[in-house]
């Protein structure tokens, strides 16, 4: 079956209520083609589960095998840039296939165990209070600004040793880096500026690193390529990889689920009754309900026949977070809210092979945002009730989130 | 000699990363809905099986001492 709707991801209505559309694709057409943009789009949680977990079947290697040209379309005479975009995009160890991906992960999986990250929780706890501490003095804050922001880019940058500094300009850059999963026609060049603003950031630290290792996180990459798992562009490409991928996306938990609070007054009365106690279930709710990442891609390996359908080899295939995570075949009442539900088996990591590496870092920041913010604030409303999303099909950012307290 | 172990993964939260096969792969095998099984609790030493369980990115794997029921991770 297919359906005749206005068939564009990138529209308005879709970036402000991704739910609705996805969902109806879900329900109607769960293996998608998508004509304008030459995809598939798979939108069940069984069926994003049984892709993600199939990785011989369908490749991560998105760039590197590829051959079509970007979409939404760019200006031809950007096509250079998107050479660029290509070689530094294929270079991360997310964009590889076993065996290669194994060996990499390898180098970096034991620095984000639970166990490991379990110590990082005082830290994280410090930096939150300092943070609220400031906006309760003001009487109100915008949430990605005041608290979703900072927060990760403190823990990360703390954890890679990059200089106090610096870290607004890390954010500048990694603003520039978000037009990787955006639609303006322009948008080759604000990307590639922050790609090449990377490189040229962290090469000294890495050069520095490889001579001095210390026990942070771009010593642990450094020591890949002294293994000789990965080259030295791999190294600058991978550290600020993990300099975007650690905070971006947890700016969009912390902001998504702090909304979803003030938009359900209930959870929240559930949530400041006991929050040290609460705040576990309650990010997994969050993470599930208004999921940061909303879809990533592969490529097929193969032809796959998925449901009716026949994906060719080479097809671009597209599977959407927002819509498993609202799954009714997954979920009792899955556009509820609620903040007690388990078991939560939710998406918002992808899973199987690629699942998330940060994934535990995530939680420990957003299990100690909620607790803190339901410990200290009676409750919040919105300055305003109009909400802007970032026009990505990739993340699910609010422009801002400017609140006030009661 | 070894102690017997008795190894667990719990299915509502196992994610299929598959790092447990890795760590220790004569323990743990991904089953068809690749999902990791302890399927030999004795086919590695006692070490790797608890590098595995404390590598599981989303803290899946239980181990426990078979004849004493002590547990040892996590």
């Amino acid at each position: 079956m297919s359906i005749a709707l206005q068939d564009d991801m990138f529209t308005r209505d879709v970036i402000a209520d991704p739910y609705s559309y996805y969902g109806r694709l879900r329900d109607a057409d769960p293996v998608h083609w998508n004509e304008k943009y030459e995809l598939w789009v798979v939108t069940r949680h069984d069926d994003l589960v049984w892709l993600t977990r199939h990785h011989e079947l369908f490749s991560s290697a998105v760039f590197k095998n590829d051959p079509r040209l970007p979409y939404p379309a760019i200006d031809e005479s950007d096509l250079g840039l998107y050479e660029y975009v290509r070689n530094y995009q294929g270079d991360q160890f997310i964009q590889h296939d076993r065996p290669d991906h194994l060996e990499m992960r390898k180098v970096v999986h034991g620095y984000f165990t639970p166990k490991s990250l379990e110590e990082w929780r005082p830290f994280v706890q410090k930096a939150v209070k300092h943070l609220l501490d400031a906006a309760e003095e003001k009487g109100r804050m915008d949430v990605m600004r005041d608290l979703a922001t900072p927060l990760p880019v403190l823990v990360i940058a703390e954890m890679m040793g990059v200089p106090e500094p610096d870290r607004p300009y890390i954010r500048e850059l990694a603003e520039k880096l978000l037009y990787i999963g955006r639609g303006e026609y322009d948008r080759m060049t604000p990307l590639t500026e922050g790609m090449k603003g990377m490189i040229e950031y962290v090469s000294p630290l890495v050069d520095e690193r490889i001579a001095n290792p210390g026990d942070d996180f771009i010593s642990v990459l450094a020591s890949g390529e002294k293994q000789g798992v990965f080259t030295r562009h791999q190294v600058l490409v991978n550290t600020s990889l993990l300099l975007l991928a650690g905070h971006e996306t947890t700016i969009n938990l912390l902001c998504n689920g702090t909304l979803a609070f003030i938009q359900h007054p209930d959870q929240w009365a559930k949530l400041k009754k006991d929050p040290a106690g609460a705040a576990r279930l309650a990010t997994e709710e969050c993470l599930r309900y208004d999921s940061p990442v909303k879809s990533i891609q592969r490529i097929a390996s193969q032809d796959v026949e998925m449901r009716d359908k026949v994906l060719k080899k080479n097809d671009r295939v597209r599977w959407f977070i927002s819509s498993a995570n609202r799954d009714p075949d997954m979920f009792d009442q899955p556009n509820r809210f609620d903040i007690t539900r388990w078991p939560n088996q939710h998406v918002a990591f992808g899973s199987g092979i690629h699942h998330c590496l940060g994934a535990t870092l995530a939680r420990v920041e957003g299990q100690e945002v909620f607790k803190a913010l339901a410990e200290r604030f009676p409750g919040f409303r919105l300055d305003n009730e109009a909400l802007e999303y970032q026009p990505s099909i990739t993340f699910r950012s609010l422009k801002s989130l400017p609140i006030h307290w009661h | 000699m070894a102690r017997n172990l008795r190894v667990r993964v719990d299915h509502t939260v196992c994610v299929g990363n598959a790092m447990c096969e890795t760590f220790a792969p004569n323990v743990f095998r991904l089953n068809d809905n690749r999902q990791s099984e302890a399927v030999n609790p004795a086919g590695d030493s006692e070490e790797k099986i608890l590098e595995a369980a404390e590598n599981c990115p989303v803290s899946a794997i239980t181990v426990e001492d078979a004849d004493t029921g002590e547990q040892l991770f996590p």
